[in-house]
């Protein structure tokens, strides 16, 4: 019995460090990922400190949680005195009060929250960004507050309440003897308070995630927009730095606890609490000049005469200085030294448009992709653009301009452009049947064949195959390709948007539709792979392209933004970090060759014909397709399903073992 | 005496509708060692700390050298207090306990200092400053309470049941080392027991209060001789109470039999409580006895045996150094001086049988005492 509970507690052990492994192996793996352990590297960690961008959001992040951390402690610590002093039912009542806020989803917290920062923002403080780091720190401290009480008030309970009668007995005032007596005593509530609201405030996504504006992130808000690209290790060695950070913290935290109790039994000596004394007054001051250094280079910093200019891209896509390419930001600052530019990211053309539709946010330059373009222009959410301002625009090529969804080229300059074509792997896959879009309804692959996770892409493929129109509104049009996607579902190992990325490097499967650019890094990872564009039927060619939305500040700025982006040699260098194709006459020549020559990127212009963009589509249409891919994926058991059914079988039994292991009777003493 | 110091007047104290406190009205005198006397919730906690300043009466005001203190705070009251589990801060070591009162007041260092070394030389722990309060004994960290709140050369002291914590030996002696303190000092102590014997050994005047009243003040002989009713009888020391009827002065009947005795003033046949003390009886033949009795019980107490004797089924205590086995029959005689008279009052009849006598019994009554907060 007892060799059964020590290997449950040992399993159990495993089961919760195990993630923290994977991810310290990750960031010390030369390969991509673990699906390619190849060596041991410190080049991610080198990686992760030449990355501005990286180190300021981390920096950010830090700041939020140490400010509203400090804030909240204060605050909790003062809260949780008066709740103490309060009538016993009173005090039950509140104490209950303040727990609710700890249950409450995240998600409910956040969205109450930005709501109520935008209602007062706007329509009480007239202001056009009314999410910005205050409202992200207040959000923060609100939080956090619930943390800090729970963990104070235990220790005040425990508090000999005659000590705070005899403070008061020899003189002090009650805000005295809090200072001078309380706060000793409940100081150890206080510091797991304050590393508990610490650790919550540095990983919160849910609630940043809403109350986040242009202005200012966090790291893992930036991180969650990280789509485009696949995960860089750099992450993994930032992600196994904060880990370690904890980690660290709270064994210093159970290290003071013990040595504390220890001193207690021993005698005291002089020196010894003179010198703990210093220590002290030393740390705090650290602690406090850190904080508000930091804060007073936020504050200021901001203030020092630049325009700061708010950019929100898709996340990873723009160059930035790694791998050798030009960063971008860097480059446009240097060259306009009065204007500093803002960058934060968002991860789908929907959240773009749910971050600017919700207000209190002001951006001057979006990128969002066509058919949201089109939406956007609809709604009145864009302004047209002075061309005088962007004389770069002559060198946008022809083809990219009079588009469907800004025919009078008044509100957008185009930035990247892309095509959905197939990425196979030769080793596997017979020449002689990549003949189109049918080749992902081929019996032969069975299995090894990846599908597109999103509505929009996956009814784009049926339409092309069914001859129908991509923007097509008619139900039975969509309805007979949903059939034809669900005759698709018994061969398709998964549905999947950025895990084909392993998948196919991997070659656990062999055939799937994708993003040109990406499927141009797919076959640089593993020359197995090749593209095919099915240029007979047809292809989406989509074009991301910049704009300013009706809630920028800095019109004038954002349109010198534009231009310089136009710029071919910019715009080349840029197109070295994205791998998508520029629509920018010339920028070719400023590309590496392998980009630049590549028939992925740039197709000749006789394909390029074939290819057609979506539009916008009415709501309730994009509404309908999307619960009919819903039913599509759900038809049967992919393999996918089988194995996430082991792992969830195999939690429950190990979670029911940990709670079975106080109920297994002890062994009785040998001998 | 010397001059009156502090004074309460009408002070009743109120907890959710419940009186804890019943119209009390007391005077202090300066330098003067004042015991508040009582079993647990009879309001003496509660009136020291109303004196403290950390609780408002509910009606009723606290005079101090005349001057109405009601809404001053504690902390600016001339008055310190040494709580019944000490409450010394546990952060601090003895010296900065000691000097805590005297650094809140932004005393200078050198007399701190030297007002500190002072008060732990009184207290006798000399040597002692730099130890963490945590590595003392009992009656050290009692010393250290008693330093910390005299080294503010307060008017007035405070003591919660200060020894109430600490074994029988070492109550003694810091009985006699408080005692000693306060005439050292020469400053007002009032000091809250439920310890009888404590109260009489050290005190100036004792104030018995039973149910939120004062039943009686006055000098320990005074209250231990001349109770003025059946509670106070009972609480200070063992007493025989017994029915009986004054028939004039100097006479009072009881048993049937008519004694005389030192008390006059009451009305003729007036119906009395009649006390007499355990140890004030003496055993003779019974032949020679006024009253003739059985021994039902018999306990060794060192000093003395406590016999049970059954008087016409009214069993008394007697203390007395002469065994007597049980079942044997014992008389008594009752001297003038033997026998105290008192006004009949809400408390006649619930003390002074020993029916129910048992050798548990003054534990029993001191674990109920020692309840109180």
């Amino acid at each position: 019995m007892k060799k059964t509970s020590r290997v449950l507690t040992i399993l159990m052990f495993v089961f919760l460090y195990i993630p923290m492994l994977v991810l310290i192996v990750a960031s010390f793996n030369t390969g991509k990922d673990l699906t390619h352990i190849e060596g041991f590297t410190f080049s991610q960690y080198k990686e992760l400190f030449k990355d501005e961008d990286l180190l300021t959001l981390l920096g950010n992040s830090l700041l939020i949680s140490l400010l509203s951390t400090a804030i909240a402690t204060a605050f909790g610590t003062f809260a949780a005195v008066g709740i103490h002093n309060m009538r016993p039912k009173m005090r039950k009542l509140v104490m209950n009060l303040t727990n609710i806020p700890m249950t409450n989803p995240d998600i409910v917290t956040g969205i109450s929250l930005s709501l109520l920062f935008v209602f007062v923002g706007t329509s009480m403080l007239h202001q056009r960004e009314s999410l910005n780091f205050w409202t992200l720190l207040v959000a923060h401290i609100t939080f956090s507050l619930p943390y800090v009480i729970l963990n104070v008030m235990p220790k005040l309970r425990q508090m000999d309440p005659a000590l705070q009668d005899a403070a008061m007995d020899l003189g002090c005032t009650p805000l005295q003897s809090f200072f001078k007596v309380t706060i000793h005593e409940i100081m150890p509530g206080i510091i797991s308070g304050a590393i508990m609201a610490f650790t919550m405030s540095l990983d919160d996504f849910v609630i940043s995630y809403f109350v986040t504006g242009s202005g200012f992130s966090t790291l893992p808000v930036e991180i969650y927009s990280y789509t485009k690209k696949p995960m860089s290790p750099k992450i993994y060695a930032m992600f196994t730095l904060l880990f370690l950070l904890i980690f660290a913290l709270m064994i210093t935290m159970n290290i003071l606890q013990i040595r504390g109790e220890k001193r207690k039994d021993q005698k005291r000596k002089t020196v010894d609490s003179h010198g703990k004394k210093v220590f002290r007054r030393v740390c705090a001051a650290v602690c406090s000049v850190a904080v508000l250094g930091t804060a007073g280079l936020l504050i200021f910093g901001t203030r020092s005469g630049k325009v700061t200019l708010n950019v929100m891209n898709w996340g990873q896509n723009i160059a930035d200085g790694t791998d050798e390419t030009l960063d971008i930001i860097e480059e446009f600052e240097r060259r306009h030294p009065n204007i500093r530019v803002n960058y934060t990211t968002y991860d789908s053309n929907e959240s773009l448009y749910a971050k600017l539709s919700g207000g209190g946010l002001s951006v001057d330059v979006i990128i969002p992709s066509d058919y949201m373009i089109a939406r956007l222009i609809q709604e009145d959410m864009l302004q047209k653009l002075d061309f005088s301002n962007i004389p770069n625009y002559e060198y946008v090529q022809q083809t990219f301009k009079n588009t469907d969804y800004d025919p009078l080229n008044e509100y957008s300059v185009p930035y990247t452009w892309g095509t959905v074509g197939i990425i196979y792997n030769e080793k596997f896959v017979d020449p002689e049947d990549v003949t189109g879009w049918e080749l992902l309804w081929n019996e032969k692959y069975k299995g090894k064949i990846l599908m597109f996770d999103n509505s929009r892409d996956a009814f784009g493929i049926a339409q092309y195959m069914l001859g129908y129109d991509v923007n097509t509104e008619d139900p039975q049009e969509l309805a007979d390709c949903a059939k034809l996607l669900k005759e698709q579902n018994p061969l398709v190992r998964q549905y999947v948007m950025d895990q084909i990325y392993a998948a196919m490097e991997g070659e656990n499967a062999w055939i799937a539709p994708y993003y040109a650019g990406d499927c141009m890094m797919m076959m640089d990872a593993n020359p197995n792979l090749a593209f095919y564009l099915p240029k007979n039927q047809g292809f989406n060619l989509f074009i991301d392209a910049m704009c300013v939305p009706t809630c920028a500040k800095n019109k004038t700025e954002a349109e010198l933004f534009i231009n310089f982006l136009c710029d071919p040699e910019i715009s080349g260098a840029n197109m070295d970090y994205i791998c998508y194709g520029s629509p920018i006459e010339g920028a070719r020549d400023y590309m590496e060759e392998y980009l630049a020559e590549s028939d992925v990127i740039y197709p000749s212009d006789e394909v390029l014909k074939n290819g057609t963009s979506y539009s916008y589509l009415p709501a309730e249409v994009s509404r309908s397709m999307d619960e009919q891919f819903m039913a599509v994926r759900l038809v049967g058991g992919s393999t996918e399903g089988g194995s996430s059914t082991v792992i969830l079988i195999g939690i429950i039994v190990l979670l029911v073992a940990f709670a079975a292991l106080p109920f297994l009777p002890k062994r009785k003493k040998k001998k | 005496m010397s001059k009156e110091l502090i004074r309460l007047q009408n002070l009743t104290m109120e907890f959710d509708g419940e009186k804890v406190l019943d119209g009390i009205n007391l005077y202090f005198n300066d330098k003067e060692f004042l015991t508040l006397l009582g079993p647990s919730g009879c309001g003496k906690t509660t009136t020291l700390r109303i004196i403290g300043g950390f609780q408002n009466p509910t009606s009723g005001d606290v005079l101090f050298d005349g001057k109405r203190i009601n809404d001053v705070p504690p902390y600016e009251r001339q008055i310190n207090t040494v709580f019944q589990r000490y409450a010394l801060f546990p952060h601090l070591d003895v010296y900065d306990n000691i000097a805590f009162g005297l650094k809140v007041a932004k005393l200078p260092k050198d007399e701190i200092q030297q007002r500190v070394h002072e008060i732990l030389e009184v207290v006798g722990l000399k040597g002692y400053g730099h130890r963490s309060v945590d590595s003392l004994s009992g009656g050290q960290q009692q010393r250290v309470a008693i330093a910390r709140a005299l080294v503010n050369r307060p008017k007035v002291l405070l003591l919660d049941e200060p020894l109430a914590a600490l074994d029988l030996r070492l109550r003694k002696d810091m009985q006699n080392e408080l005692k000693r303190i306060q005439q050292a000092m020469g400053i007002t102590f009032i000091y809250v027991t439920h310890d009888q014997e404590e109260a009489l050994s050290m005190s100036d005047t004792v104030v018995v209060m039973d149910k939120g009243r004062i039943q009686q003040v006055g000098r320990p002989e005074d209250i231990y001789n001349e109770p003025k009713n059946a509670f106070v009888a009972d609480f200070i020391g063992e007493s025989n109470i017994l029915d009986g009827v004054m028939l004039s002065d100097y006479k009072v009947k009881f048993f049937g039999r008519t004694f005389k005795c030192l008390d006059a003033g009451f009305a003729p046949n007036e119906p009395v409580d009649v006390v007499i003390r355990p140890e004030d009886i003496d055993f003779v033949p019974p032949e020679e006895g006024h009253l003739v009795g059985t021994v039902t019980s018999v306990t060794f107490k060192g000093l003395n045996y406590d016999i049970i004797v059954d008087f016409k089924g009214f069993k008394w205590l007697i203390q007395t150094t002469d065994f007597q086995g049980v079942g044997s029959t014992v008389g008594i005689r009752l001297n003038p001086e033997d026998i105290h008279i008192m006004h009949k009052s809400a408390y006649s009849g619930l003390f002074g049988d020993y029916s129910s006598y048992s050798a548990e019994y003054d534990e029993l009554t001191e674990d109920a005492a020692d309840e109180e907060e």
